[in-house]
């Protein structure tokens, strides 16, 4: 019951709020390392290219981010004897750019690594995903929800899961015009222009940052007369940047058998639902891919076939009626005389002039500087590459 | 001096027969209906020139209806008198004097000079045919007089059964675990049952028999009895005059007593024990003592010996209480107000308990005052109390006592983030106990138990859940050796949770038990060395294991309701309390307890030799009204104890339980959402056994109790989860749970001061807890099939509770605590998927999280002890968690924006000081 555990992880995160105290765990070191082939990815039975990702589980201490599974000779099989090839590349993504599969028939996963071991998923039909029916968001107090409406007329779905990247357009808090000169000690010894026409430097002022989501987004219409789906899948909390210009989103929708549905959501119990008074055991995961050389090695995925609905939206910040961004950046004024940017401005970006005499260098007698440089340069953690789809 | 009496006495009687010869009186006649006997004194007055002295009050209650003609006044006054307890004499002056139990002699011997006619302090203790049979009590409310109960006979040999009441003097309140026993022989005892009832088996003559009782004056009755009779004895409380008073405790109860590991805590003793908020809880009281634990300090569900949370029988008046907390188990459900006391059974469980594994937590409320309106109010931080008590009758045979709480809570939540601001969080509880004296052979206890929990947050779910207990017990004394108590009630737990926040899943979820009961239980004092209890058990369980209903127009919820389920569990029991010799006693019952799933229903079948699922499923049958599927089998107890010397004991015990009704939870803790659900063809009922030893020694005076308790305890058919199983609105939850088995071994040690300025005890317990799951029909083994530890296990554990009275006006008292973390499945790896790093786990329970340590303290300060003024205050003012320590209560990782962190949750995690007023008036 989705809707009641969430209901008391709320009531138990109220409780908690009330009395409680959380601080950081580390744990005791283990050496221990499973080292288990994980498998992500799906069948793509539509048109669009199929990717499996493999990869392997590290140990807790370890600080690789990612171990990819290389090398492996992964295939799908058909029940009728077909068998396709993918690709693999260095980041453990082996692909294919369609697969020709065909409806009648059940296929499998199957993966020989490279050090020798073969591993199969259980053999699957092809299920159907539903287009996606409008994406819709309401603003709350507290931020902005965007929710899923989706529906299969057949009833059949039932059990949906969704992945998304949101992109957003993010322009720094100040133009910017001028920039310092310094010496190899450091030391500032000019104000000068960017560009000769005193032009605004557009490369750092609009910016574009794509995240994919982070959690499991899982939904089911099981306990629904129809198989209807209205479901909130994200939230953006009031004042956050990814609104204070323009937000995009892509939603990409999969059917899911009910099996998978629980795979995933025993998985979010264990990886995202921790941490309240009456936490569910953590409990094993078994997908349906099988290690065939060694049938007591768990493996970690559920790999099924079926195809990605997708849409998009874009929110303007002008269709909001109250955002609060903050980018929480302050300038001030200072003279343009090297002495008082020494005692005053050396540690600041400059933006803009904004008083002049021409006794002055460059005719600049007084200049603004930003508190922090993130507020001029909008490319750190984003990019200025205005994305293909972006308006 | 008590044989000047005896001479007194002698004279009296003999010149008695004597004095009433030879002397003309008026004969009555006359026709009396209907008259009290004030009137019909009148009557006699007017019409035959006697003179009668009494006390109206006393004969108030006493009907005349009689007819006669030509009787002489004694003839008559014997017929108007008889089973009333009155006496009545006549003097030559034609004066009749009418008292009650004694006899007052209106003659004095020729010769006694020196006494003139002083008459009523002059007192005759008469042996009364009517006492002997039962019918009416003597009040021995003197210490230095000789009661003699039963009919004078010339066989003086053999044992007479003496049996009463022992009471509060002031409110008439019965007192219960009381020890009566003869001075002269400390191993005839008995204590007196949860009705202040008492029957004590002895040989026939004179004796002196000591009553003791905590918190009450020792009495002291010199009886000579000659035959079966009954006598009530009042107990004085005991007000502690500001003077030193040196108290010697002869009470040895742990060292006498059969039972092994049974505990008592009086309301007293609970309220002393500091506690969060300063509210006097009585399940955390009890979770200081050895052998109890819980998984952390937000959870009321407690673990017993090993045994799971549902495993525990929670009676209040006999009552079951499914859900016994508060506010997601910051408080337990119970009125400390309306408490007397408290009695864990963790392994002698006596026959007349069942149905649960593990122990039974009998909660007894108290009776309320009888002869005057009386009240208390208490204010806390969190919670006020109110009750009030008084007799419902002028005759003081009825009293009730009302008490209830309510929360003010939303303070607490005001101080949460805005997210919540809009929330709200009540409870209340309220239990009414009234008490019916129908007559001196015939009491009956009315409970009503009511508690409510209500929360929003923020405006869109309510969650909510409730208590509702009726409770009726009967009382009859057959006769001094045989009485029974038949108790009927009905209990009903639910909680239901809604939401309207997304219109689409508007919902409403209901869960529900009830149960119809009906027990009878007899005790049948067979003879000084048998006391034999038999009885009768029967529980009508009707569950609605979950409904689910679409709220509002546009909701397009399917209403999906899982069809009721009942069962009948019926249990017979006998057992018989057996004193081989003074120093060697034995308990020992047979239970047979019988279970029947009752249609209708659908059941489902599975494929022999194949995991329970929907692909083994071989069909379902529909099942009429009527039986299903049946389990029976016999329970054990059975208890030894030899005392080496009055001091020193050692027992040893065996006990075995059944359970039939399963409370499904993955949670570690109670969980407000957690359903129960009966045993049915596919799940079969919990077994348990245990062997447990005991040594009890007692030092100074009995001041000091040591005891040393090990057991080993086994568990089948528990009922652990497969992974990812849905409790909720699973229709066939049996292909979803596994069997597994577990153990359960301990010893503890507890060494208590029961007296003294410093009082209070400390406990250590060692104990370990294991399970295992190597079914393999259940498609998933945990840990291989080994035992793996169970989430209460923590090995080591100690409690320190003390009290210190610094004066009658102002004590302290503290608790220590320290226990090892429980087990906690620790991640082994981590792996890349949906965009995060997520934990991977293996083993269960294999760690432990850090240890728990803290320091509680609390101050109890009253105002004056002047026994007559209207009120009595009292002010607790206490710190939980002195030291400040990050008590951990669960450790878990989590992925958080694409990263895993580990977090310690603590619950109280800082210092939580409190101040409670209490007032009594």
């Amino acid at each position: 019951m989705k809707t009641n555990f969430k209901i008391i992880i709320c009531c138990a995160t109220l409780i908690m709020l009330l009395v409680c105290c959380k601080q950081e765990y580390i744990p005791p070191a283990n050496e221990e390392n499973a080292n288990l082939l994980v498998v992500e990815g799906f069948l793509n039975s539509g048109q669009g290219p199929t990717t499996i990702r493999l990869s392997r589980s590290v140990g807790l201490t370890d600080t690789t981010q990612k171990k990819f599974e290389r090398g492996a000779k992964v295939n799908v099989e058909g029940e009728d004897g077909s068998s396709f090839a993918l690709a693999g590349n260095n980041n453990g993504e082996y692909s294919i750019s369609q697969l020709p599969l065909l409806n009648n028939i059940k296929y499998r996963l199957h993966i020989k690594t490279i050090n020798g071991k073969e591993y199969a998923s259980d053999f699957v039909p092809i299920k159907i995903t539903p287009p996606i029916d409008s994406i819709t968001w309401q603003s709350e107090s507290e931020g902005l929800r965007l929710y899923v409406n989706t529906h299969d007329p057949q009833n059949a779905t039932k059990y949906y899961q969704w992945e998304f990247e949101e992109t957003w357009e993010y322009h720094s808090a100040y133009y910017s015009t001028v920039k310092y000169i310094r010496d190899n000690t450091n030391r500032v010894t000019a104000l000068v222009y960017k560009y000769p026409d005193h032009h605004v430097d557009t490369t750092i002022y609009k910016c574009w940052k794509t995240l994919s989501s982070t959690s499991i987004i899982i939904g089911s219409s099981e306990n629904l007369t129809t198989d209807i789906i209205y479901l909130p899948f994200h939230f953006i909390e009031q004042g956050s940047e990814k609104l204070s210009v323009l937000y995009s989103i892509n939603l990409k929708q999969y059917a899911a058998s009910h099996e998978k549905y629980l795979f995933l959501q025993k998985m979010k119990k264990n990886t995202e639902q921790t941490g309240s008074l009456f936490d569910a055991q953590p409990s094993q995961l078994s997908g349906n891919i099988h290690c065939l050389t060694d049938p007591n090695e768990a493996v970690i995925g559920y790999v099924e076939i079926t195809q990605e609905q997708t849409q998009r939206i874009f929110i303007f910040n002008s269709q909001l009626i109250y955002w609060r961004y903050d980018p929480g950046c302050a300038q001030f004024e200072i003279d343009n005389q090297l002495d008082s940017i020494a005692k005053y401005g050396a540690d600041f970006t400059p933006t803009v002039p904004t008083e002049f005499d021409l006794t002055f260098p460059f005719g600049i007698r007084k200049f603004n500087v930003a508190s922090d440089v993130k507020c001029v340069d909008c490319t750190i953690g984003r990019t200025n590459q205005k994305p293909p789809f972006w308006p | 001096m008590r044989y000047f009496y005896f001479i007194l006495i002698f004279f009296f009687s003999f010149f008695y027969s004597i004095a009433l010869q030879g002397q003309t009186r008026p004969l009555i006649t006359g026709n009396f209906k209907e008259l009290k006997l004030g009137q019909f004194i009148r009557e006699l007055e007017s019409t035959s020139g006697y003179h009668f002295y009494y006390d109206s009050l006393q004969i108030d209650s006493i009907q005349v209806n009689l007819t006669v003609k030509d009787q002489p006044l004694d003839k008559v006054m014997e017929k108007v008198l008889t089973k009333t307890g009155f006496n009545f004499s006549i003097d030559q002056y034609n004066n009749v004097f009418l008292i009650r139990d004694i006899m007052i002699k209106t003659e004095l011997p020729p010769g006694f000079f020196g006494v003139k006619s002083t008459v009523d302090s002059i007192i005759n203790p008469l042996t009364d045919l009517e006492l002997a049979r039962g019918s009416n009590a003597i009040s021995a409310s003197l210490e230095n007089k000789l009661y003699e109960i039963g009919t004078k006979s010339n066989n003086m040999t053999g044992n007479s059964t003496l049996a009463g009441y022992i009471r509060d003097d002031k409110t008439n309140e019965p007192l219960p675990g009381v020890s009566v026993y003869l001075e002269d022989n400390p191993a005839i005892s008995t204590t007196t049952d949860q009705y202040g009832y008492f029957s004590l088996s002895l040989s026939k003559g004179v004796h002196i028999l000591n009553v003791q009782s905590i918190g009450r004056r020792d009495a002291r009755r010199h009886i000579a009895i000659y035959s079966d009779g009954k006598m009530d004895i009042p107990l004085h409380e005991q007000i502690i005059s500001l003077r030193e008073v040196v108290l010697s405790s002869k009470k040895t109860n742990n060292v006498r007593s059969v039972q092994l590991g049974a505990e008592k805590l009086s309301i007293a003793t609970i309220k002393k024990i500091p506690t969060v908020f300063g509210e006097a809880d009585v399940l955390r009281a009890i979770l200081v003592l050895p052998g109890v634990k819980t998984v952390g300090e937000a959870s009321t569900g407690f673990n017993v010996r090993g045994g799971a949370t549902d495993q525990n029988l929670i009676l209040f008046n006999g009552a079951t209480i499914y859900n016994p907390s508060h506010f997601f188990g910051f408080f337990s459900a119970f009125n400390p107000e309306v408490i007397k006391d408290v009695q864990l059974f963790k392994s002698s469980i006596p026959a007349k308990y069942g149905g649960r594994l593990s122990s039974v937590l009998d909660i007894t409320s108290r009776e309320g005052n009888k002869k005057k309106f009386a009240g208390s109010a208490g204010i806390g931080p969190v919670t006020s109390r109110l009750n009030i008590e008084g007799p419902l009758s002028k005759d003081s045979s009825s009293s009730f006592v009302l008490g209830g709480r309510a929360t003010y809570a939303n303070w607490l939540l005001n101080l949460l983030p805005k997210d919540y601001e809009n929330s709200k969080a009540s409870f209340y509880d309220v239990s009414l106990v009234t008490t019916h004296e129908l007559n001196r052979k015939n009491n009956l206890y009315l409970t009503a138990y009511l508690s409510k929990d209500k929360f929003n947050l923020n405006n869109d779910t309510t969650y909510q859940y409730s208590n509702q207990n009726l409770s009726l017990q009967w009382k009859h004394i057959f006769n001094n050796k045989l009485n029974s108590l038949v108790t009927g009630g009905y209990d009903f737990y639910k909680y239901n949770i809604n939401s309207d926040a997304n219109k689409i899943n508007a919902y409403d979820l209901e869960f529900n038990v009830s149960q119809l009961n009906a027990k009878s239980d007899f005790t049948y004092y067979f003879n000084a060395r048998h006391t034999i209890q038999f009885g009768l058990n029967a529980i009508y369980y009707k569950l609605n294991p979950g409904s689910y209903r679409p709220v509002g127009p546009e909701s397009k919820v399917k209403e999906d309701i899982i069809p009721p389920e009942q069962g009948l569990e019926s249990a017979v029991y006998i057992g018989d309390s057996y004193k081989i010799s003074p120093d060697l006693s034995m308990d020992y019952a047979f239970r047979y307890s019988f279970y029947q799933y009752l249609g209708p229903q659908t059941v489902s079948y599975y494929a022999d030799g194949l995991p329970k699922s929907e692909s083994s499923r071989t069909g379902t049958k529909e099942f009429e009204k009527g039986g299903i599927k049946n389990y029976s089998g016999p329970e054990y107890r059975f208890a030894l104890r030899y005392a080496f010397t009055p001091d020193f004991s050692v027992k040893a015990g065996f006990n075995s339980l059944r359970q039939y009704i399963h409370m499904l939870s993955n949670t570690t803790a109670i969980a407000p959402t957690d359903i129960w659900k009966l045993s049915d063809p596919n799940i079969q009922p919990q077994q348990g056994n245990q062997v447990s030893l005991g040594l009890y020694k007692n030092f100074k005076s009995n001041t000091i109790e040591t005891s040393v308790e090990v057991y080993y305890k086994e568990m089948k058919h528990y009922l652990d989860y497969k992974s990812g199983a849905v409790l909720v609105l699973n229709h066939n939850i049996e292909t979803d749970v596994i069997n597994t088995k577990g153990k359960a071994y301990g010893i503890e040690l507890l060494l208590k001061k029961t007296a003294g300025k410093l009082n209070g005890w400390i406990a250590y317990t060692y104990s370990r807890t294991l399970l295992k799951m190597d079914d393999s029909l259940a498609g998933e083994v945990i840990n291989n099939g080994e035992y793996y530890p169970s989430n209460y296990d923590k090995p080591h554990d100690i409690n320190i509770v003390g009290n210190l009275k610094i004066s009658h006006r102002f004590s302290v008292s503290s608790n220590i605590v320290y226990s090892t973390g429980r087990p906690m499945t620790l991640p082994v790896g981590r792996y890349y998927y949906a965009g995060s790093q997520r934990v991977l786990y293996s083993d269960r329970n294999a760690d432990r999280i850090p240890y728990t340590f803290r320091i509680d303290l609390s101050m109890n300060i009253e105002g004056n002890h002047k026994v007559q003024q209207k009120t009595h205050n009292s002010w607790t003012i206490g710190v939980y968690n002195l030291t400040g320590r990050n008590n951990p209560y669960s450790v878990y990782f989590v992925s958080e924006n694409g990263q895993i962190k580990g977090y310690q949750l603590s619950i109280f995690g800082s210092i939580i000081p409190y101040v409670n007023f209490n007032i009594k008036f």
